[in-house]
C-alpha cells in the first residue's frame, strides 16, 4: 500500500522530535495550562494592555504582508506562457532542472476536465479540440468549463471537504439536517456565479449580519452561514454548557483552518506551542462565537437542534409554494377524508360483528372488510402525519444569528466552561495585525467585523490560492495546505504564492479567473513522464519540472463511470435525503422522547444516476446506497477536515473494482452502449477507447481487444468493459 | 494468512522505483520498527518487537483483545449491587442525581431496581457476577474488575467513539490503531488491528489521521458459504478462469501505461492491488475456517449453540488472529441496550456472551497465552440501578435502566493486570465514583502502559500539533498491575 500525504513525514518528523518542540507531558500540560492561565489573568490585573503579550515567531513567512515581486528572468525564454511559468522556470533552471514536454492533447483535455468538472470529455469534445489544439482552442475549452454547471459540481466539493458537511445532525439516531442542502447548493452557485471569495468568505461567517441588494442575495448570506452549524455538533450532549463551549471551539477552529490554515484550538487551554497565537488571542476570536447562537435546547429529551433561519422568498417562490400548498393540502383532505369514512365504517362493521347473529359467510367477509379498514387507517395515519409535518412552509437553512446581548467572553480553563477565568475583550490575532482593526459594535456579536479582518489579512488570500493549485496540480506550492504555522510546510515558490495572492485581490477576487490563468499554463500543459536524471534531483517533484499524476478521488471516479455508461442524469440540486417517501422517516410524533429521524429504506431511482456531490452524505455509518462506493475510496468522515485527501492503495478497492454489484451494472450498460453504436468491431474498441480513456486505441491495443473479445458476443464486451472500467488509465488522471 | 496482511498493506515493499518518502512509507509496512523510530526517536531505531529495548516501559502484554458489548451493560444486574438499590426495590427515592436540569426519560419517579437475578461472590476472590454469566462467573479469578468507570457522554455514538478513540466527535485514531501505529504488527503477514463484526461507526476502527494501513480491518464470520468475510470478496457469477482472464487483459493495459509513463509507485501498488484481491478471493475463506479446531475448544467458546454460536465464532477467531501476532483484535457484540423490559432482554443477551467470553479466558489460559495477552471487556457505559420506564404506566417488572456515563463496570483479564482485583467503589445508588474512579483516558494509558507504552509519548503529528490516544489526559492505574 501506498499512502500520499500532503506533506513529508519523515521531514515533519524531525521538525517535531528536534528539542525545543519535544512532546507534550499530560500532567505538566495540565500544570502548565492552569499555569498560563493563571499567568495570563495576573498580566490582566497587572498592565494596562493585556493582550499585547509579545510573541515569537511573529517573523514567520505566512505572516507577512503580500510582497510583489519582479517577474524572474529566465533562460529559456521560449518556453514560458505568463509570469506564472516563469517563476517557475526560474525555479527550475536555478535546481539544473528543465521542464518536460508538454502532454499530448488528449493527455491535457482530460486532464482539464477532470480538473475542472470531476468529468472526463465527450468523444465529441476530443474530436473537436485536437483537430485544433491552438492556444485559442485551448482557451475556449477553459472557458466553456468554467461556465458550465459542472465546475461548481466538482469545485462545490473541496469546499465541503473543509465545512464538515453532511446531511444529518450530530451523529446519534440519525437526525435529519433537512436543509443542509441548501448549503450544498449555495457552495456550487457561489463558485458558478464566480461569487468573489472575499464575499464568499463574509457570507459564510457573517452573512446574517451583511445588507443585501436583492432577496435571492440576502437569501444566498443566511444560508452561507450553515458553514458555521454544518460541523459534527454532539446535539445529544446533555451539559449544555459544554455544548456551547465546543461548538464555540468549533467554529473558531474551523475559521482558522478554512481560511488562515492555523490551529487555533491549542489555545484554548494554553499559549499554542508553535505558533504566535496566545490564550488571550483565542478568547478574543471565540468571543465572536460566543455571541452567535447556533443550536437551541428542543422539548424532546436531552436533545438540542442546529438553528434555523427562515429565508425570504421572491414572488416567484411564493407563487410557487403557494401552488404547492394547495395541492399538498388537497392531498391531505382527501387522506383525512377517506381516514374518517373508513374510522366510521370500520365501527360499523364492528357493531355488525358484535350484534346481531351474522351467518358464517356474513362474518367473514365482514372480517375480512373491518380489517382491511384497519391497515388502511394505519396507513393513513402513517401518510397524515408524514404530510403534517412536511407541510410546505416558508424556506429554511441551517444558520446562525447573534443573540440579544452581546457579552465579551471569559476564559474557560481548559476548556471547562465552570471554571472560569479572565474576561477577554474580541479581538483579532496579534500576530496577523496590520494597521487599524475594525471596532466592534456594541449591539453584535462581531462577525461582520472578524469577517473583514479574516479577508484583509495576508493568510487568506495565500492559503485559497495554494488549495487552488493543489487541486490543479496535485500538490501545493505550500504542501501542509491546511496548516501554514511554524512547523508546517516552507512554500516551494514563496514569490509566486504571494504573487498570485496579489494577482487574486486585483482581479476583485475571482476564482474563475484565477483558476484560468493557472489552467492555461504552460506548466500545467506539462507531460507527467519521469526523467531518471530529474528524479535524482527533485524527486519530490517540487519544482513542477513534470505534472503529479493523480488518482481520481471518490466522486470523480463515480462520477466518471455513469458518464462513460451513459447514465449520468442532470440534477438542478436540492434535497440529498429522500425524506418525501413515508418509509425513510421515523419519530414525527411531536410527543416521542426522540428527534425525528431518517432511514434509506428507499432511494429516488434517479439518485442511482446523479452525481455524487447530490447524494446524501452521513455521520455516523459508512456511506449508503449508491454513494457506497465512497467508503472504500478515501472519502474523509464528514467530521474530518481535509484541504487534501488521502490517498491510499488497498486491495478493498480493487475487490470493489472486480466484484461490486455496481461497477458490474456500468459495465454492462456502457458494453450496451458501445454495441449500440453502429459500424465493425474495430469501429467499436475505438469509440469505447476515445469514451473510456479519452484518447484513440493502439493498433496493439486493438489486437488484444480483438482477441479478448472473440465472438464479439454481449458477454464479452461486458467483460471487457468490466476490465477497462478498472483500468489505472481510467482510475488515474495524467 | 499472509494475504490478509498483504491485502491491508503490511506486505513489505513492492521493489519499485521510488521516492524517499514513498521508500520509508513502504519500509514500514513490513514491521513496526520504523514507527517506533519515528516514535520513540534514535532510542529504537531497530525494535522489530516487544521485549527488546525501545519500548518506553517493560511490557507485560503483548497484545489485546477487546470484547466490546455495545449498548451499555448493566453492571448493576451483572456485577456490582447494591444494597440500598435492593432493599429500595420498587419504591421511589429522591434523586441522587441532583437538580442538573437534566431531562432523563423515563426515570422521573426514580425507582430503585434490585438485580434481575442473584449475583454471587465467585472464586478465591469473591467477585460478584451474576447467576446470568454462569461460565464467566467459573473464571471470575482471571478478571480484573473495574467498578468506578467514567465515560463523558451519555449517548451512544459519542460515548462509543470516545471509548474507541478517547474523544466524542471528530475522526481521531481508534485505539488499535494506535496499538498497530506503536508498536507495529507481530506477525508481517498480518494486519496489526483486525475488528470483528465492528460497530456501524466505522471511526470506531478508523486510523484518523494516522497512516491508513493502521486502520481496523472488518471482518465478519460468515455464518453461510454466500456470506463473505470481506465485501466484495467474491463474485458469485465469475468463474476463477474468467476473472484471471479478465485480470489478465487489465494488467497488461495497466503494465503498458506504467512503461510510457516511466514508472509511477501508485499506479504499480495498484497493479499488486489487484493480485492481492485476486489471491484473496480464495485464501480468506480458509483463514476462517474453524473446522480445523477440535471439537472441545468449539464448545468451549459456544459454537453451533444457537444463542452462543456467532459470538463464540468471533471469539474464536478472535484467538486465532491474536494467537498468530495481530496487535488488536476487537469482537463487537450488540444487544446490551435494555431501555425496556431488562427482565427477559438481559438473560438473552448474556446467554449470547457469556461461553464465549469465558471460553476466550479458557482458551487464552491453557494456551499459555493469557499472560500475554490483555483481554478488555467492557460497553461503552453502563445502565442506572433505578428503572425507566418509557411508557409511564407499565409495572416495574416491565422497566428497562437508562444510560449511564458517571460510573459503570468494565472487565480486563491476562497480559499484567491483578486476576480477582475488584478496583473502584461507587455511592449507594451506583451513581458517582467514591473511590477507585477510571475515566477511560486512564483505562487507555493504562493498556498503553502494559504494553510498555507511555501515553505521553506515543505521538503523532497533525494539523500542526501531536495528539495522542489519551489528549492531555490519563493516568496508569498502578494498583491494578501484578
Amino acid at each position: 500500500m501506498k499512502e500520499q500525504k500532503s506533506r513529508p513525514a519523515d521531514r515533519r518528523r524531525l521538525l517535531y522530535r528536534s528539542p525545543g518542540v519535544s512532546h507534550f507531558i499530560g500532567g505538566l500540560l495540565v500544570a502548565l495550562s492552569i499555569w498560563i492561565c493563571g499567568l495570563s489573568v495576573s498580566i490582566g490585573a497587572e498592565t494596562a494592555n493585556p493582550g499585547s503579550i509579545s510573541l515569537s515567531g511573529s517573523d514567520h513567512w505566512a505572516f507577512q504582508p503580500l510582497r510583489a515581486s519582479k517577474v524572474p528572468p529566465v533562460h529559456n525564454k521560449a518556453w514560458p506562457q505568463n509570469e506564472v511559468d516563469s517563476y517557475l522556470l526560474a525555479g527550475m533552471e536555478e535546481a539544473d532542472l528543465s521542464p518536460v514536454a508538454d502532454a499530448d492533447p488528449y493527455t491535457w483535455l482530460r486532464r482539464v476536465h477532470f480538473d475542472l468538472t470531476g468529468l472526463p470529455p465527450s468523444v465529441e469534445a476530443i474530436e473537436s479540440f485536437v483537430n485544433q489544439n491552438t492556444p485559442e482552442a485551448r482557451e475556449a475549452v477553459v472557458d466553456r468549463l468554467l461556465a458550465s454547471r459542472a465546475f461548481g459540481e466538482r469545485w462545490a466539493r473541496h469546499w465541503l471537504d473543509l465545512v464538515g458537511y453532511a446531511d444529518q445532525i450530530g451523529t446519534s439516531n440519525n437526525v435529519f439536517a433537512q436543509h443542509a442542502w441548501r448549503y450544498r447548493d449555495y457552495v456550487i452557485d457561489a463558485l458558478n456565479e464566480d461569487k468573489p471569495f472575499d464575499h464568499f468568505v463574509r457570507e459564510q461567517i457573517a452573512g446574517d449580519l451583511l445588507e443585501a441588494e436583492s432577496v435571492e442575495e440576502q437569501a444566498a448570506a443566511l444560508t452561507a452561514t450553515g458553514f458555521l452549524v454544518l460541523g459534527d455538533v454532539e446535539i445529544v450532549e446533555a451539559d449544555k454548557a459544554k455544548l456551547r463551549v465546543d461548538i464555540v471551539d468549533q467554529q473558531l477552529n474551523k475559521v482558522g483552518k478554512t481560511f488562515l490554515a492555523m490551529t487555533l484550538e491549542c489555545a484554548r487551554c494554553h499559549a499554542h506551542k508553535f505558533d504566535p497565537i496566545s490564550l488571550r488571542d483565542y478568547y478574543a476570536m471565540a468571543g465572536f462565537f460566543h455571541n452567535t447562537s447556533s443550536i437551541y435546547k428542543t422539548n424532546r429529551g436531552v436533545w438540542s437542534d442546529v438553528n434555523l433561519v427562515e429565508l425570504p422568498e421572491t414572488e416567484e417562490q411564493k407563487t410557487q409554494r403557494e401552488l404547492q400548498t394547495r395541492t399538498h393540502e388537497r392531498q391531505l383532505n382527501d387522506w383525512r377524508k377517506e381516514r374518517q369514512e373508513a374510522q366510521v365504517r370500520r365501527a360499523q362493521l364492528e357493531d355488525l360483528l358484535k350484534g346481531g347473529t351474522p351467518s358464517e359467510a356474513e362474518q367473514q367477509k365482514w372480517t375480512q372488510e373491518r380489517d382491511e379498514r384497519a391497515r388502511r387507517i394505519g396507513r393513513l395515519n402513517q401518510l397524515i402525519e408524514h404530510a403534517e409535518f412536511f407541510y410546505p412552509d416558508v424556506p429554511k437553512a441551517h444558520g446562525v444569528h447573534d443573540v440579544d446581548t452581546p457579552t465579551d467572553m471569559r476564559i474557560t480553563i481548559r476548556g471547562n466552561p465552570r471554571a472560569l477565568g479572565d474576561l477577554v475583550e474580541r479581538g483579532f490575532l496579534q500576530v496577523c495585525q496590520s494597521g487599524d482593526t475594525p471596532d466592534i459594535p456594541a449591539s453584535q456579536s462581531g462577525r461582520r467585523e472578524l469577517a473583514d479582518w479574516v479577508v484583509s489579512n495576508p493568510l487568506t488570500a495565500r492559503v485559497i490560492v495554494n488549495r487552488v493549485w493543489q487541486k490543479l496540480f496535485g500538490e501545493g506550492l505550500v504542501r501542509s495546505v491546511d496548516y501554514f504555522g511554524l512547523p508546517g510546510d516552507q512554500p516551494s515558490h514563496p514569490e509566486l504564492l504571494d504573487f498570485l495572492a496579489l494577482q487574486l485581490r486585483e482581479q476583485d477576487w475571482s476564482v474563475k479567473k484565477l483558476i484560468r490563468g493557472l489552467v492555461l499554463t504552460r506548466t500545467y500543459r506539462l507531460s507527467s513522464q519521469g526523467s531518471e536524471r530529474q528524479e535524482a534531483i527533485d524527486p519530490e517533484n517540487r519544482m513542477l519540472w513534470r505534472m503529479h499524476r493523480t488518482r481520481l478521488d471518490a466522486e470523480a471516479l463515480r462520477d466518471a463511470m455513469i458518464y462513460v455508461s451513459g447514465m449520468l442524469k442532470p440534477s438542478g440540486g436540492g434535497p440529498a435525503l429522500p425524506l418525501e417517501f413515508v418509509e425513510n422517516v421515523g419519530g414525527l410524533n411531536p410527543a416521542d422522547v426522540n428527534p425525528p429521524s431518517f432511514r434509506f429504506s428507499k432511494w429516488r431511482p434517479e439518485q442511482q444516476h446523479e452525481r455524487t456531490i447530490y447524494l446524501p452524505v452521513i455521520r455516523h455509518t459508512g456511506q449508503p446506497g449508491p454513494a457506497a462506493l465512497r467508503n472504500v475510496f478515501d472519502f474523509p468522515q464528514p467530521s474530518q477536515f481535509t484541504g487534501q485527501r488521502t490517498v491510499t492503495t488497498v486491495p478493498t478497492q480493487a475487490l470493489f473494482l472486480m466484484n461490486s454489484l455496481v461497477v458490474k451494472q456500468h459495465a454492462k450498460a456502457l458494453a450496451e452502449r458501445m454495441l449500440g453504436e453502429p459500424g465493425t468491431m474495430r469501429g467499436r474498441l475505438s469509440y469505447l477507447y476515445l469514451v473510456l480513456l479519452n484518447r484513440p486505441i493502439t493498433s496493439e491495443e486493438t489486437k488484444e481487444a480483438e482477441w479478448f473479445l472473440g465472438k464479439g458476443e454481449s458477454s464479452d464486451w461486458e467483460e471487457l468493459c468490466r476490465a477497462m472500467l478498472a483500468a489505472n488509465e481510467f482510475l488515474m488522471r495524467l | 494468512m499472509k494475504i490478509l496482511n498483504q491485502m491491508f498493506g503490511h506486505g513489505d515493499g513492492h521493489g519499485l522505483r521510488t521516492n524517499r518518502r514513498q521508500f520509508l512509507q513502504s519500509a514500514a509496512c513490513g514491521f513496526g520498527g520504523l514507527a517506533l523510530n519515528g516514535m520513540l526517536g534514535a532510542r529504537a531505531a531497530s525494535v522489530g518487537s516487544i521485549g527488546q529495548s525501545g519500548l518506553h516501559l517493560p511490557a507485560r502484554a503483548r497484545r489485546v483483545i477487546f470484547v466490546f458489548l455495545a449498548g451499555g451493560p448493566s453492571q448493576g444486574d451483572l456485577f456490582a449491587p447494591k444494597e440500598y438499590i435492593t432493599r429500595k426495590h420498587g419504591t421511589a427515592i429522591d434523586s441522587p442525581v441532583g437538580d442538573d436540569g437534566q431531562l432523563r426519560v423515563g426515570v422521573a419517579q426514580f425507582l430503585p431496581m434490585a438485580p434481575i437475578k442473584p449475583v454471587r461472590p465467585r472464586g478465591q476472590s469473591g467477585m460478584m457476577i451474576s447467576d446470568l454469566l454462569p461460565h464467566m462467573a467459573e473464571v471470575a479469578d482471571d478478571f480484573c474488575m473495574l467498578r468506578a468507570m467514567v465515560a463523558d457522554n451519555k449517548a451512544h455514538f459519542p460515548a462509543a467513539l470516545q471509548f474507541h478513540t478517547g474523544h466524542i466527535a471528530e475522526a481521531r485514531p481508534s485505539m488499535g490503531s494506535w496499538m498497530s501505529y506503536g508498536l507495529g504488527t507481530e506477525n508481517a503477514d498480518l494486519p496489526g488491528f483486525v475488528t470483528i463484526h465492528p460497530p456501524g461507526d466505522p471511526r470506531t476502527y478508523g486510523a484518523g489521521f494516522l497512516p491508513a494501513r493502521h486502520q481496523g480491518t472488518p471482518l465478519r464470520v460468515p455464518r453461510n458459504e454466500k456470506e463473505l468475510a470481506i465485501e466484495n470478496l467474491t463474485d458469485p457469477n465469475a468463474t476463477a478462469d474468467t476473472q484471471r482472464r479478465r485480470l489478465d487483459f487489465l494488467q497488461r493495459s495497466n503494465q503498458r501505461l506504467l512503461d510510457h509513463v516511466g514508472g509511477d509507485a501508485q499506479m504499480e501498488g495498484i497493479i499488486s492491488s489487484f493480485e492481492l484481491a485476486f489471491r484473496m478471493q480464495t485464501e480468506t475463506p480458509d483463514l476462517v475456517d474453524l473446522s480445523g479446531e477440535s471439537k472441545s475448544t468449539l464448545a468451549m467458546y459456544g459454537v453451533d449453540e444457537g444463542a452462543s454460536d456467532t459470538n463464540g465464532r468471533a471469539c474464536l477467531l478472535a484467538r486465532r488472529l491474536s494467537e498468530s501476532g495481530v496487535r488488536c483484535v476487537q469482537v463487537t457484540m450488540d444487544g446490551w441496550d435494555h431501555h425496556g423490559d431488562i427482565l427477559h432482554a438481559l438473560p438473552n443477551s448474556c446467554s449470547k456472551a457469556d461461553k464465549p467470553i469465558a471460553g476466550l479466558i479458557r482458551d487464552l489460559k491453557q494456551r499459555g497465552l493469557l499472560d500475554e495477552t490483555l483481554v478488555l471487556i467492557s460497553g461503552e457505559f453502563g445502565r442506572t440501578y433505578w428503572s425507566q420506564d418509557l411508557s409511564g404506566t407499565s409495572p416495574i417488572e416491565k422497566h428497562g435502566r437508562e444510560h449511564q456515563q458517571e460510573s459503570f463496570c468494565t472487565l480486563l483479564a491476562g497480559g499484567g493486570v491483578r486476576g480477582g482485583c475488584v478496583y473502584g467503589e461507587t455511592d449507594d445508588f451506583g451513581y458517582k465514583p467514591v473511590q477507585g474512579k477510571v475515566h477511560l483516558h486512564d483505562l487507555h494509558a493504562t493498556m498503553l502502559h502494559l504494553m510498555g507504552i507511555d501515553h505521553e509519548k506515543l505521538t503523532y503529528p497533525h494539523h500542526g500539533r501531536d495528539f495522542r490516544l489519551t489528549d492531555v489526559f490519563g493516568q496508569v492505574i498502578g494498583r491494578i498491575i501484578a
